[in-house]
């Protein structure tokens, strides 16, 4: 493996097999959207007496203003795929869970796509779980930016483990090292070519993540980056449809709950930072819908499957999640106690966008206001 | 039984046949508690009536049909990833799952009622680390509730040895095989060090460290698809580690295998400490069954920053900086898989009911426990170690 250095940062500009790409154009749905999914998240350890301790903004801050769903189930497959593969057709999914499969039915991008022809450079998705592949979001622009933090540590494993310690100026050669070589494995390989491989907008990007590897947040954990990399997206390129997914909380896998607990924690401060800066852009303060909502629970205490680890059971605590719709489509703030599905959210989101989610097997939530 | 009878098989759901002959193939592997209640099992398949046989499985293999599955054969080994994976996302998965648990409720009521085995009494012991951050508010409030804090009069760290070898020590019982005595699941390795305890069985976190390294090393080669999973997991299960492991674990081929198994199951058990002490407990109660169990936690490093994001890693490999100690995050960790122990256990028919389980924090004078009626612990004033120890060795004669 070739070593790099900082210096060859510069000459990512002139990277000449990365496709040069036209801009955002096109017509734009009359609304922005931005959905944040989280991993697994029991309601016992976040909308409960004893769980919203571990999420102040989202109980303290953001509740007060928004529409909340207390109770929105998973009724289809518990993996990560499937899930939001479900929550972007409006249909519940059973495709590989490995993401070798697209989604057996037209997500929101096609339909935004489709029926306002809108460009790929309006929807993106920005995801911190390695479960997911570029496949999640057919025909949107996909960056799998936790897997990009993994693959730069694995070169650094791999290849330069003689050095003292792993610091922060090596992660940021080895990341630009895997967007250089690798990009296509970390998804940045997309259905048509998108604005952030122009080699001017690529270089803007790297310059950022320098700033913010460097800086005082810089990403000990997938989730961070993820967000960066989201901010940076709707800084720059202000898409229309954006989904963000965070999965710190998915350590859980490892049977560790303080880092579980952390996870969740660290996922109520990333949306919260998320929003703030949606209402500090122009181009979303007055006119974006910010949905948050967890992508199933966890198992049981006492449960076979091991209880929080997985998300594995046919149980309420693994079925029965929530919903927090903020910004437009939230107007009037409520906490809606009726059960909804995962599934209700495509059609309900493109009734925002102006589009009808036709092969959706959800239905309309009535208090979107549209 | 040695073999399923061919024509048992066949009536059999399709779905139940890979697994049981995984088993039968390897029936040399299963410990004597997972070899009475197949050989029961079967047993009582086989004595039912054709007719009665299609009326516990016929709503099975109604929801089988609309599955889809594979087509396995009667000869089938087993399982692979790719299988299960699409047994899983099938849409009847969670009706084809509840039936399943419904029919193996059917079964073992049935077998029970046959049964003629004296139950077993039971002891379960957790033990914290030392040097957590105890909060003076009670540790465990679900457990307290249902157990009371015995006084003893020393800390326990000082009568752990005592207490634990006299348990190991303790008379044999006839309907006990060696096997199914006494096992221990520790973070470090004080109790395989430790002579005393040589009869027991001991898995250490830390003593298995190279069978954990070599087992990392070959996943993380795994490309991101079903067909390299079940290659990789299809090595790992041939891979030869008794030359890694000099202890019980690389003697005694059973208990290399569970603890291959207990590796390739996931949970967390080759990169956390305590982790592998709860799912290996959780293990160990649902196929060994042991008579005592002991478990033993210990404070786990804090993630470094970066290496954190591969957990698939062992993080001193990624990042050569020292180890620091996180005893808060460890004590958050621990209380829950402490409970989770007694969850494993108390919802077990063997152990329900019948256990004594004990909750000890090493510098403490006293230990939280959880016990049947009939537990005979001496009425009043603090405990010494042989008091315990004896009254516990009573209840387990």
């Amino acid at each position: 493996m070739r070593r790099r250095t900082l210096l060859e940062l510069a000459g990512l500009a002139a990277a000449s097999r990365i496709a040069a790409a036209g801009g955002p154009g096109g017509p734009k749905p009359a609304s922005k959207i931005v959905l944040v999914t989280l991993g697994g998240i029991r309601r016992q350890e976040s909308f409960s007496p004893d769980g919203v301790v571990n999420i102040p903004h989202l109980y303290g801050d953001l509740l007060p203003q928004s529409l909340f769903y207390t109770e929105t189930w998973n009724e289809g497959v518990t993996s990560h795929f499937n899930t939001i593969s479900s929550i972007l057709t409006g249909v519940w999914q059973h495709v590989d869970d490995w993401g070798s499969q697209p989604p057996a039915h037209p997500t929101l991008f096609h339909y935004v796509q489709d029926q306002l022809g809108a460009s790929p450079a309006e929807t993106w998705v920005v995801t911190s779980n390695k479960a997911l592949t570029a496949n999640i979001g057919p025909g949107a622009n996909v960056i799998l930016s936790k897997q990009l933090l993994v693959e730069a540590v694995e070169r650094i494993i791999r290849g330069y483990s003689a050095r003292a310690r792993l610091d922060r100026d090596m992660l940021l050669e080895e990341l630009t090292a895997v967007m250089q070589d690798d990009y296509e494995r970390i998804g940045w390989n997309v259905a048509s070519p998108s604005t952030i491989l122009n080699p001017e907008m690529k270089q803007a990007f790297m310059a950022a993540l320098a700033g913010f590897i460097r800086g005082p947040e810089g990403p000990t954990s997938g989730d961070e980056l993820t967000c960066f990399v989201a901010q940076e997206v709707l800084r720059r390129l202000s898409p229309s449809v954006l989904v963000v997914n965070f999965s710190d909380m998915e350590v859980a896998h490892s049977g560790t709950y303080s880092l579980y607990l952390a996870g969740i924690r660290k996922a109520d401060r990333l949306v919260y930072r998320l929003w703030q800066f949606l209402q500090s852009l122009a181009e979303y303060k007055n006119g974006v819908t910010m949905v948050i909502m967890s992508e199933f629970g966890r198992d049981p205490d006492g449960s076979s499957t091991n209880g929080f680890f997985n998300h594995r059971s046919n149980t309420e605590s693994n079925r029965c999640t929530w919903m927090m719709v903020l910004g437009q489509a939230a107007r009037r703030p409520a906490v809606i106690e009726r059960p909804v599905r995962q599934i209700d959210l495509a059609p309900s989101l493109g009734a925002m966008l102006g589009v009808t989610c036709r092969q959706a097997e959800g239905k309309l939530l009535a208090e979107f206001k549209v | 039984m040695a073999e399923v009878p061919r024509e048992l098989l066949a009536k059999l759901p399709r779905t139940f046949v890979p697994a049981l002959n995984e088993q039968m193939r390897n029936r040399h592997l299963l410990f004597p508690a997972e070899q009475r209640t197949l050989d029961a099992q079967l047993d009582w398949l086989a004595r039912l009536p054709d007719a009665t046989l299609r009326e516990l499985f016929d709503p099975l293999k109604q929801i089988e049909a609309r599955m889809n599955l594979p087509r396995w054969e009667l000869n089938t080994e087993r399982l692979s990833i790719t299988d299960t994976g699409i047994l899983v996302r099938s849409p009847y998965y969670p009706q084809w799952r509840a039936r399943v648990a419904q029919i193996f409720e059917q079964i073992d009521a049935g077998v029970r009622s046959r049964q003629k085995t004296t139950p077993v009494n039971r002891l379960v012991l957790c033990v914290l680390p030392a040097g957590l951050p105890l909060p003076s508010a009670p540790i465990w409030p679900r457990l307290e509730n249902q157990g009371r804090w015995v006084a003893l009069d020393e800390p326990f760290a000082a009568m752990l040895e005592t207490f634990a070898g006299k348990l190991v020590g303790r008379p044999h019982r006839a309907d006990v095989e060696p096997v199914e005595r006494t096992w221990a699941l520790e973070y470090n390795s004080r109790l395989t060090d430790w002579k005393d305890c040589a009869p027991a069985c001991v898995l250490s976190f830390q003593a298995l460290g190279p069978i954990r390294r070599e087992f990392l090393l070959r996943l993380n080669a795994i490309h991101k698809d079903l067909h390299s999973a079940d290659a990789a997991f299809d090595d790992l299960r041939r891979m030869d580690f008794h030359k890694l492991e000099s202890g019980a674990v690389g003697q005694e081929e059973r208990i290399r295998e569970f603890v291959r198994n207990l590796f390739l199951s996931g949970n967390g058990s080759m990169l956390f400490g305590n982790s592998f002490v709860q799912w290996g407990a959780s293990e160990v109660i649902r196929r060994v069954q042991p008579q005592t169990l002991l478990c033993s936690f210990g404070i786990r490093p804090k993630l470094k920053p970066f290496s954190s994001v591969v957990l698939f890693e062992d993080q001193n490999r990624a990042n050569p900086v020292a180890d620091e100690p996180d005893p808060q995050g460890s004590l958050v960790d621990i209380v829950l898989l402490a409970e989770y122990v007694y969850l494993s256990a108390s919802q077990h028919a063997t152990y329900a009911g019948r256990t004594v389980f004990l909750f000890a924090v090493p510098e403490w004078s006293r230990v939280m426990m959880v016990a049947p009626q009939g537990f005979p612990l001496p009425a009043a004033g603090r405990l010494a170690a042989a008091d315990l120890a004896a009254t516990a060795t009573r209840w387990l004669a």
